[in-house]
């Protein structure tokens, strides 16, 4: 990590007049000390409200049976239910499986296009065309895609124009092409976010190497494979880690297009949350997933997010 | 041989524009498609075969302005926006002030925690915040969704704000303090207005998922007081007659374009945003 050179905490005692005596020195000493955690501290206490607070409420409220009627005690019952509810492995399963999908194809897609792109003359066209669909909300793209593969039978249509299938395709009736209409939806809003990382990480590059590399005869794509590619290493795993997370957490188009079906093959774990707490009102066991969910997120974002950010800002 | 290259490149250069081409085409006809949907009439959206070259039609203009209240959803997604910038700028300067040019005990690990934020699923939280504001008396409010979202995004306000910080030389500000200024006015009169563009990058990255944001606005809004453009979408149904598609397509283009237009102008900038300031475009 690129760190700031450290400033002096006695800095600014060199300079103002020493008339203070040695206990008012004393108090500016620890004041200076003091001084970056008071402009640190407005900011950390707001996220605990977030973070710290929802924990410690989950924790409590998974240990009760929450109804309309009150709260009453349930010890452990709903982590219990929890390890032996089928449903619970299944969410997370598939939200493996989609987001674990869509991210493999939206990484190889991005590379591919930021490989041809990036010392193309149209660069910046390219890329204002490609983020067009980043831009608009995810709740309008899921209508967008909702539309075309379900309600408005239009990929349907085209795939009948052209002799490819002789009828409708039920897309919500089929395990995998339920699944695949969300990562449609997903490659198709959220590659160009890997795409402008990639290109930007890759017109950093000097150029200088890639043509001593082509002056001695290496082809591009070689060049690409053996030069550039292992130098945007660190970027690719920033990018990538933050793009895991957001797939991780897919839920307007879970419930705008798919809502589970067939059968909860689409049911991501977000969405799993939200039905039993809200839809099931089963407030209790909810917090129970949420627990086991935030403990989950603080073991990945110690292990790969630390790891990711730290070589990913090295200059 | 020369000319063997000459034509290998040629071809490659075919296949670049092939390559490219074709993304682009996937990019903009479904929203081609998706804008004439907006200006069709109701009952040339769901029809037994799709209809491509549409009567054009302005209903759902009018249904957007009359039946439903777009005034509405608007103002409320301006003004939780703008007010939860707002929030984050205030909190994250300083924040990310200490962060870049300070060092003390558990510096990094501050950093880290709050960076740390960002990884947290909305779902994961959605249950406590959701009692938390009911039992504040702010559900259906636009002041919860404000202060929601600045929770969501103090983490990459700050962050990007911080890598543009370090960025900055130390002699400006070792020539600043000779003079005698203390490290606030350093702070208000050289560091901030040396970082305005990573500041304005912070702010519009916040907006963009401020607007995008579903899940929370979803659970705490339930009627036109705190409905936000994001979440109404999702509530232009009418009853028995299904979604109403040519009403989602427009509001979907009315958020749209003004993203689009300021994204433009901080594209330089994008790409070290996303990324939280860690990749430097």
């Amino acid at each position: 990590m690129r760190q700031s050179s450290p400033l002096s905490t006695t800095g600014a005692g060199h300079v103002a007049p020493d008339i203070f005596a040695a206990g008012g020195r004393r108090r500016r000493k620890w004041r200076r000390t003091l001084f970056p955690y008071l402009l640190v501290a407005p900011a950390v206490l707001y996220l605990l409200m977030i973070t710290l607070y929802p924990g410690v409420y989950a924790i409590y409220q998974s240990l009760f049976d929450v109804r309309f009627q009150g709260w009453t005690w349930a010890g452990t019952a709903n982590y219990e239910r929890l390890w032996n509810d089928r449903e619970f492995w299944a969410a997370l399963g598939n939200t493996l499986i989609i987001g674990g999908i869509a991210l493999a194809l939206q990484c190889a897609l991005a590379l591919l296009l930021a490989y041809h792109a990036y010392r193309d003359p149209f660069v910046r066209g390219w890329r204002i065309i490609f983020l067009v669909p980043m831009l608009f909300m995810p709740s309008a793209v899921a209508f967008i895609w909702k539309l075309a593969f379900n309600d408005g039978r239009v990929v349907s249509d085209l795939l009948m124009r052209a002799g490819l299938v002789s009828d409708n395709i039920g897309f919500l009736s089929s395990v995998w092409l339920s699944r695949m209409t969300l990562i449609v939806a997903d490659v198709w809003q959220w590659t160009p976010f890997l795409f402008i990382i990639f290109v930007a990480a890759l017109q950093s590059q000097d150029e200088e190497v890639e043509e001593a590399a082509r002056l001695d005869g290496a082809s591009w794509p070689a060049i690409f494979w053996n030069i550039s590619l292992p130098m945007m290493r660190p970027v690719i795993a920033v990018a990538v880690v933050l793009r895991g997370i957001d797939i991780s957490t897919m839920f307007a188009n879970v419930m705008i297009m798919t809502q589970g079906t067939p059968g909860g093959s689409t049911e991501t774990i977000s969405y799993f949350i939200y039905r039993i707490g809200f839809k099931t009102f089963n407030f209790g066991y909810a917090s129970a997933i949420s627990v086991v969910m935030l403990i989950a997120t603080i073991v990945i974002a110690q292990v790969v997010v630390k790891r990711a950010f730290r070589s990913g800002s090295t200059p | 041989m020369m000319a063997s290259q000459r034509r290998k490149r040629g071809e490659s250069r075919i296949l670049r524009y092939l390559i490219l081409g074709t993304w682009a085409l996937f990019c903009i006809v479904p929203v081609l498609w998706f804008l004439s949907i907006g200006f069709r009439p109701r009952t040339e959206i769901i029809t037994p075969s799709p209809i491509y070259w549409p009567t054009f039609s302005l209903d759902a203009w009018w249904l957007l302005w009359g039946d439903w209240p777009m005034g509405h959803y608007l103002r409320n997604s301006v003004l939780a926006i703008i007010g939860s910038v707002l929030i984050d700028l205030v909190l994250a300067i300083p924040a990310a002030y200490s962060l870049a040019r300070y060092t003390y005990r558990g510096r990094d690990d501050i950093g880290f925690y709050i960076l740390s934020t960002r990884m947290m699923a909305p779902a994961i939280v959605a249950i406590p915040i959701f009692f938390l504001f009911r039992n504040m008396g702010l559900l259906d409010t636009v002041w919860a969704l404000m202060l929601v979202y600045a929770a969501v995004n103090l983490s990459l306000v700050t962050w990007i704000i911080r890598s543009y910080m370090i960025d900055i030389p130390k002699e400006l500000e070792d020539a600043a303090r000779t003079d005698g200024a203390s490290d606030l006015r350093i702070l208000w009169e050289i560091i901030i207005p040396a970082v305005l563009p990573g500041i304005i990058t912070a702010a519009v990255i916040a907006m963009i998922f401020a607007i995008n944001e579903f899940l929370f606005t979803l659970l705490i809004a339930s009627t036109r007081n705190a409905y936000t453009m994001s979440v109404a979408l999702a509530n232009f149904t009418g009853g028995s007659d299904g979604v109403i598609y040519n009403a989602i397509a427009l509001a979907a283009f009315i958020a749209f374009v003004p993203v689009f237009i300021v994204v433009v102008l901080i594209q330089k900038h994008l790409s070290r945003g996303l990324t939280m300031g860690a990749v430097k475009g």
